[in-house]
């Protein structure tokens, strides 16, 4: 048997996944967008928590800041994102003031339901200084 | 004698219907800044047309750190569909400046809006 038959055997049996060389993407992702200015909501500090079925305490998963283009990567991982209820908090006042400006909000809190953790969720978040808006999105 | 009217109003919309949300349970909470706990003030339901009189009085309306919890989940379930949002909760803060607040909430199975409106 040549030795690229034997690779192409070694493949079927052993499938590496090239992209598995970094880590899968998150199954969550958010985005900020700042809609009074037009621009993404960068470097606003927000964190991810679910909350215990049983105990109903809420467990901080991770931190993080949104990048330049409003994004956090690396939210969850598959094996951590179960079903359940999770609370993405963003500190929305402390963004404002970095800018510069005051917000009604002091933070914003989105509670969400995952049923199907096998699915991929986009939570989104359009801030304004006096109003925001949030969907589930793809 | 008429009760003055609440310097704090909110207004909820099923934009997903078109429609006002109808008895819709929510409910009023504040931060005590001394000990950082949230206390509610007052529970309520909305009416017909998604409105729910009587929050909070002028005198008690100060500044500092309020909490508008709505029972979203359980509205939708009523209608015997489920939504992304057990419930909304909206935390905003009041000045000495804040006469009147209006706070619509907009809201569908999967998204929802909030505004500072008059």
């Amino acid at each position: 048997m040549s030795v690229s038959r034997l690779q192409q055997l070694k493949g079927h049996i052993f499938p590496e996944n090239k992209i598995t060389a970094m880590a899968t993407p998150s199954p969550l992702s958010t985005h900020v967008l700042n809609t009074a200015t037009g621009v993404p909501g960068s470097n606003m500090a927000l964190s991810l928590y679910r909350q215990d079925p049983t105990t109903k305490t809420w467990s901080l998963l991770t931190s993080g800041t949104t990048n330049a283009d409003g994004r956090c990567p690396g939210l969850i991982t598959k094996e951590m994102f179960v079903a359940g209820l999770y609370r993405l908090h963003f500190e929305t006042a402390l963004y404002w003031e970095s800018i510069g400006e005051t917000c009604f909000y002091p933070y914003v809190e989105i509670v969400f339901t995952i049923t199907d953790p096998g699915q991929k969720y986009h939570v989104a978040l359009l801030l304004s200084r006096f109003s925001y808006s949030t969907y589930r999105g793809s | 004698m008429m009760a003055e009217s609440s310097p704090l109003t909110t207004h909820v919309l099923n934009t997903g219907d078109g429609v006002p949300a109808a008895r819709l349970a929510l409910s009023l909470h504040w931060l005590d800044p001394r000990i950082m706990i949230w206390t509610m003030l007052s529970v309520g339901t909305t009416n017909e047309d998604g409105r729910c009189a009587g929050l909070i009085s002028r005198g008690a309306f100060g500044p500092g750190m309020y909490k508008l919890r709505f029972e979203t989940g359980s509205y939708w379930e009523g209608l015997g569909q489920n939504s992304f949002y057990p419930y909304v909760e909206v935390v905003f803060t009041i000045s000495e400046l804040d006469q009147r607040i209006h706070l619509p909430l907009l809201m569908s199975r999967f998204s929802y809006s909030v505004y500072r409106g008059s």
